[in-house]
């Protein structure tokens, strides 16, 4: 608003006294000089490692490439028409939604819990704060390999628990039914750290006068923390089930680890394809291609939810 | 926050996505990256080169006053492998550089351990239209079709003619693998075969002969039954691509058309044939009459399944056998046997795994030379002895059997002699020689994924139907691009 006026401002005088006209645009221009000066060391990487390889691999995306990666032919969009005719694609993309579905409700849901208990005051909240988010200091293999250790259907911790309760062992990453579920408690697991730091800094952002005078006005816990903490916490859900999906579209490490897609391409997330197409068999065609549905598909649901999914934000 | 504020701060995550994006096109930078980072690595071992050949050429200069020969005063030729041999394999890799770089004072050899096969392949293709690469490198068997195709090496063949080198005492099947057209192309180097590993002591107490391990699909569901009790099962095979190949070598059988890609360029895939069908409805029926556990892709956990003695029985490749041994040494112990065929089944054996050494052709000739001295020296009997005992990798010189360190570890590892006898067993066919196809690695995960939607309900042949036309198409385009 501020600028604008400022703009009216700047034109009413420019206006009154048009022989100015030309040292006023050259301003303009060196005002602008300074905001590009600022944002080139950022514009210089964005073109290096984002613009230039989106460029390559659009290209990329119309060529068959030779078993060292080179192009070999232009085959203009038959790598996009195969792909749509592919069962493995239409297998990837249900998988990925699967997964999807299976991690960010859950995760999110699951970090509110643990956010919300720990928001208190009480003596020893420090500790388990510091316990929950603690997945966030694990890298992802490393997460990984403690879980497949966990899983491992004859020496695994999980199984010998359930052995112990008397119930029957789950082949956690070889059976098709199990394998998608198990990489989905590993991948919650790992995200909960993140999601649990955001959504307790936003709990400890809500100023303690509105929980004051709702506890005056004679709100209960559960009437609180529907009408009042959900809506001021609104913006940080939104953002973490943004950046959460995003993230669940993109999942690779754990399944590259755990299951490498199986079995039966049970866990063949989309990423998991591309790396495949990509870096198993060298054919950086139809992996651009696959690589390039992926960002059409993350740009539309990223639309989608700012579209319809943001209304129900209440910025404070 | 503003409503606007979010909305730029959104564009963080976005630009987020597209990283992902780019990844798969600048795979190659990456690899690059990497070379830089060894080439740092590889430097220090050439300043210790460089003062050494200044040691030499001080040598030299003593010798010219003595009248000698002015070839001394050369510096040594340096040569750069790349390898694939981390762990105890790592240690004796380097022991083996170490001492032929004491005994060939005019070639220093600079071993880089290259991660595995795959990433030293992939960091191979990022070189290869630079001077990053190394002199020769390590290849997994799979590697061979894209190696030859890749037209960036220098046969091995040359340098036999050349040098008139005899070959007769290396094994022919090992020679078979690698060679293409009649001609050799590269020095194999550490060299297994899949066999079968039985816990003697589950055999004893379910009654069965432990001296006498099951070598046919019926006989291994027989044993597999009797083991099968008080909470242990028969066996586990992992799932693993490489499994599959074998057992079709040792039905004399072809995995691909046009000789298994050696008679002339493969076109189709033969997964799907009567003795695929036939062998995954075998291994189906193991897993879902419950006397064979299913327990995924990697062999390290059938392994560890097995030392824990929760099976019977396991296949691994003969690389294992001393962690096998040792693994389970106080607990029980390890019997090895053939890898089992159907009853009745044709002649066959088993397909060389493991890896050779290849020569790159974008290096001077003298430098060549310099790494085939270095494959000499590797290929001799006394080094192969000594790499076999370290490793439980099989020589590739029958005369490597006549060294007394072969001879004592046979006596401690009476296993070690199942592989050996496996090998020279085999008879040499297309089928033992080994499928050639550009595509292999993918075609491995392929067929991976068959076995494990048959073992999830799907028919054998229907899984392996789909196997076959996807490894068909994969052919298809590495061929088209090839040309």
């Amino acid at each position: 608003m501020n600028t604008t006026e400022a703009g009216l401002a700047a034109r009413q005088s420019t206006g009154s006294r048009t022989r100015q006209a030309k040292p006023f645009l050259s301003t303009a221009w060196k005002d602008n000089m300074t905001g590009y000066l600022f944002m080139a060391p950022s514009l210089v990487l964005f073109a290096v490692f984002l613009f230039y390889p989106l460029v390559k691999s659009l290209y990329l995306s119309l060529c068959l490439t030779d078993p060292r990666g080179r192009v070999a032919a232009f085959v203009g969009l038959d790598n996009f028409t195969s792909l749509f005719q592919a069962e493995a694609f239409w297998n990837s993309l249900l998988v990925t939604l699967k997964f999807t579905a299976l991690t960010v409700p859950s995760g999110l849901f699951a970090a509110l819990l643990l956010a919300a208990l720990t928001h208190g005051k009480l003596r020893g909240m420090p500790l388990f704060r510091f316990v929950f988010s603690l997945p966030t200091a694990l890298s992802v293999s490393t997460s990984s390999v403690i879980w497949m250790m966990l899983f491992h259907p004859t020496t695994g911790t999980l199984n010998y628990f359930l052995t112990r309760l008397g119930l029957n062992p789950v082949q956690w990453l070889t059976d098709p039914a199990w394998a998608l579920i198990s990489v989905s408690i590993m991948t919650v697991w790992m995200n909960i750290g993140f999601q649990f730091i955001v959504l307790l800094s936003g709990l400890q952002g809500i100023a303690d006068d509105i929980f004051d005078s709702a506890r005056i006005d004679g709100s209960g816990p559960f009437r609180t923390f529907f009408q009042i903490i959900m809506p001021l916490l609104s913006p940080t859900l939104f953002f973490l089930s943004v950046v959460s999906i995003m993230g669940a579209f993109q999942s690779f490490g754990q399944i590259n680890i755990l299951t490498k897609g199986g079995p039966a391409g049970s866990t063949e997330v989309f990423v998991y394809s591309i790396y495949k197409e990509a870096f198993v068999n060298y054919q950086f065609g139809t992996g651009s291609a696959y690589a390039l549905v992926l960002f059409a598909i993350i740009m539309l649901l990223t639309f989608l939810q700012f579209r319809f999914a943001e209304r129900k934000v209440h910025y404070h | 926050m503003s409503k606007k504020a979010l909305k730029q701060h959104a564009a963080l995550p976005l630009a987020m996505a597209g990283l992902t994006i780019m990844l798969a096109a600048c795979g190659n930078n990456a690899g690059n990256g990497n070379n830089a980072a060894s080439g740092n690595n590889a430097n220090k071992p050439a300043e210790t080169t460089a003062t050494n050949a200044n040691a030499n050429a001080a040598a030299g200069d003593n010798a010219a006053t003595n009248a000698a020969s002015g070839e001394q005063s050369k510096e040594p030729v340096k040569v750069v492998w790349w390898h694939s041999m981390s762990g105890e394999l790592g240690k004796a890799v380097t022991q083996l550089v170490a001492d032929f770089n004491a005994s060939h004072p005019d070639v220093q050899v600079e071993e880089a351990y290259q991660g595995t096969y795959d990433d030293s392949l992939n960091k191979l293709k990022a070189s290869m239209d630079s001077k990053s690469g190394p002199t020769l490198i390590q290849v997994y068997e799979i590697g061979s079709k894209f190696m030859i195709d890749s037209k960036a090496i220098t046969p091995i063949q040359d340098f036999i003619d050349t040098d008139n080198y005899d070959i007769s005492s290396l094994e022919e099947n090992i020679l078979g693998y690698y060679t293409f057209n009649g001609k050799l192309y590269s020095m194999p180097f550490n060299t297994s075969n899949p066999i079968l590993y039985y816990n003697k002591d589950m055999f004893k107490a379910a009654g069965l002969d432990p001296e006498k391990p099951p070598t046919t699909y019926e006989e291994v569901k027989n044993a597999a039954k009797a083991l099968t009790k008080d909470g242990k099962t028969g066996a586990s095979f992992a799932i693993y691509g490489w499994f599959m190949e074998q057992l079709f070598a040792n039905q004399g059988a072809d995995y691909l058309n046009n000789g298994n890609g050696r008679s002339g360029t493969a076109s189709e895939s033969l997964v799907n044939s009567d003795t695929g069908v036939k062998t995954l409805t075998w291994w189906k029926d193991l897993v879902d009459s419950k006397v064979a556990l299913n327990l995924g892709r990697k062999t390290d956990d059938t392994k560890k399944a097995f030392l824990a003695g929760q099976i019977g029985m396991t296949l691994d490749s003969t690389a294992g056998l001393r962690g096998y041994v040792d693994g389970a040494k106080d607990k029980f112990e390890v019997g090895t046997g053939f890898l089992p065929k159907p009853e009745g089944a044709q002649d066959g054996g088993v397909v060389v795994g493991g890896a050779s050494n290849w020569i790159m052709n974008n290096k001077p000739v003298e430098e060549q030379k310099a790494a085939w001295e270095f494959i000499k020296y590797l290929a001799q009997p006394d080094v192969q002895a000594k790499w076999h005992i370290n490793t439980g990798y099989f020589p590739i010189t029958k005369k490597a059997y006549d060294e007394q360190i072969v001879k004592d570890n046979m006596a401690a590892y009476p296993q070690f002699k199942t592989a050996v006898d496996q090998l020279h067993a085999t008879k040499l066919s297309t089928a033992t020689q080994g499928a050639v196809m550009g595509v292999f690695p993918e075609a491995r995960q392929v067929v991976e994924s068959a076995i494990e939607s048959a073992f999830s309900g799907t028919d054998p042949k229907k899984a392996l139907d789909g196997a076959a036309k996807d490894i068909t198409a994969k052919i298809d385009t590495y061929n088209k691009t090839t040309k």
